[in-house]
């Protein structure tokens, strides 16, 4: 290749190395292009909204459809209680992290399909992330689309720091496609308000946490996060999504509101 | 542990198929450690090889053409799972997409072009020893099949991240490349052997092309390697986090596919290069 034909920055990366810091800083000279800026991804939990049937799926459907007119949504899925019946098989079987990772796939995959179902009559496709090049059309088209919320690594996935359960999942894959493409808000549909001081379900005295940034939130070293740790890595290094919000999806409005950009439920900020 | 599917009765209101985890949050810290038990190997007897593609598919058959016959000579008594890097092309066009304001996932969706088209080149001159180039769709998840039903596979190094690449702290090269991508997979089967065939001898203190002066370091524990902060590396910075939370493969060698002989050593078990441990006990 003559070095005639290579712009500054193709001469600095063909001839330096990818693990120089002066070649990585000059790789961030121009600022990144939103992809999807009017879209918002909207992630539906597996344990705390799926798992709990029509009760608590078709109201927030329906409040779901009702805003397609007015925001596009990039929907994705977590995985829930049998995710965590094939983790406690697998791990008792010896599985690997990749495997584990495969399983939870499979489980926010039936979740998709059923949301998909669901939303089939107003024309919202399902797409695998193969389709995902067939995205911005779908949105255009049809203003929403529902993809499974893991991250496809599969074999890939790397292990965590302790334990074996995949720490990329659903909350991370969902995130990374909020920030792949620039979103426009990153919306977490849980059972909580938001973020307590501890789980609510066990502890009576958990306080709950309206607005957060990450560093503060690092600072608690809490037992236990509403949302999954690497989210909370990857938002400080995010070029666009850099603020989360997890909402109350059994509360009817609170998707609404979430959607118009209203305070509802925790924000964490990077 | 209970695999029992009777579904729970809903004392917290949600609906639970019964499983050690059910009812845990999976973000708590004290249930992560329950999670850490014995895991198994599905392919103990093969050794991962990433081959360089800056360092050595991008030199042409000058280094390639001996490597290849190492390589073809190490399939007589080794199965190989060998990956390619992206090489120059992957670069080049990191430098177009970033000056296009693209993010690090799609540059990611991108580099695996490269490294594809690496695979298939080392897959066309290993095609008489049997080893080809396997789509990486199908890679995973027939890998067992193809290793029983062939000396060896080629695929692209790359892990599947694409999109879902992680944004980086500094600059926007994708940080999970090849050589990652060869690690994750061979601690996920648990091989091994993991080497990085590259066009140096191991690790230096500093880069040996522009200092002739720099000091080899023969091994080292991710932890040290850590604390050194050196300028550059011959690998991907994100190997050593993952070599950290390694629980198969605490080990990778990297060594100079210049002097091909080396190779076969290396699947032996040889020090012919720089080792990077896990920790000392590794």
């Amino acid at each position: 290749m003559q070095d005639q034909l290579l712009t500054q920055l193709g001469s600095l990366l063909v001839n330096g190395s990818l693990t120089d810091d002066a070649v990585l800083a000059a790789t961030d000279e121009h600022p990144v292009l939103p992809i999807l800026p009017n879209a918002n991804v909207v992630k539906i939990g597996g344990q705390s909204l799926i798992d709990r049937g029509r009760a608590a799926v078709f109201p927030l459907l329906d409040e779901l459809v009702a805003n397609l007119p007015d925001h596009q949504m990039i929907i994705g899925t977590g995985a829930g209680t049998r995710a965590r019946h094939a983790y406690s098989v697998g791990l008792d079987l010896g599985m690997p992290t990749g495997v584990l990772s495969i399983l939870g796939t499979f489980v926010s995959m039936q979740n998709a399909r059923m949301l998909h179902y669901l939303l089939a009559k107003h024309g919202i496709p399902f797409i695998e992330p193969v389709q995902f090049a067939q995205l911005p059309f779908y949105l255009e088209e049809r203003r929403g689309v529902v993809f499974f919320g893991m991250p496809p690594y599969i074999y890939w996935q790397p292990n965590p720091a302790v334990g074996r359960i995949p720490p990329n999942r659903t909350d991370t894959g969902v995130y990374l496609v909020s920030e792949v493409f620039g979103a426009r808000s990153m919306i977490y549909v849980k059972d909580e308000d938001g973020l307590y001081t501890a789980d609510p379900k066990k502890d009576a005295n958990a306080t709950f946490i309206p607005r957060i940034t990450v560093d503060e939130l690092e600072a608690l070293n809490l037992e236990d996060v509403v949302v999954e740790h690497n989210v909370l890595e990857f938002m400080k290094n995010a070029r666009h999504s850099r603020s989360i919000q997890i909402i109350n999806g059994l509360k009817p409005g609170n998707l609404t509101r979430a959607l118009n950009g209203e305070h509802v439920g925790t924000i964490i900020t990077a | 542990m209970n695999a029992n599917s009777n579904p729970e009765p809903s004392t917290d209101q949600r609906h639970h198929v019964r499983s050690l985890l059910m009812r845990e949050s999976l973000l708590d810290k004290q249930v992560m450690s329950s999670t850490e038990t014995p895991v198994v190997r599905m392919l103990p007897d093969c050794h991962v090889v990433k081959v360089g593609g800056r360092s050595i598919l991008d030199g042409g058959r000058e280094t390639t053409y001996p490597l290849v016959e190492a390589l073809g000579a190490a399939l007589a008594t080794h199965k190989l799972i060998i990956g390619t890097g992206g090489g120059v092309r992957s670069r080049h066009v990191f430098s177009i997409g970033i000056d296009l304001g693209l993010p690090v996932g799609v540059l990611a969706q991108l580099a695996i072009a490269d490294a594809l088209g690496n695979a298939h080149m080392l897959g066309t001159l290993l095609a008489p020893y049997g080893v080809v180039a396997i789509p990486p769709e199908i890679f995973g998840h027939l890998l067992p099949l193809f290793v029983q039903a062939a000396p060896g596979v080629i695929f692209n190094g790359d892990p599947p991240f694409s999109l879902w690449e992680h944004p980086a702290g500094m600059g926007r090269i994708p940080t999970h490349r090849s050589d990652a991508g060869a690690y994750l997979l061979a601690e996920c089967f648990g091989c091994a052997t993991v080497t990085l065939v590259k066009d140096v001898d191991g690790l230096y203190d500093r880069d040996p092309k522009q200092f002739p002066d720099a000091q080899f370091i023969d091994e080292i524990t991710v932890d040290d390697l850590r604390e050194r902060n050196l300028p550059t590396l011959p690998f991907d910075r994100a190997l050593l986090d993952l070599i950290s939370h390694a629980r198969l493969v605490t080990r990778v060698q990297i060594i100079n596919g210049l002097a091909p002989d080396r190779l076969e050593r290396a699947l032996r078990g040889e020090h012919v290069g720089t080792i990077i441990r896990k920790d000392a006990a590794s």
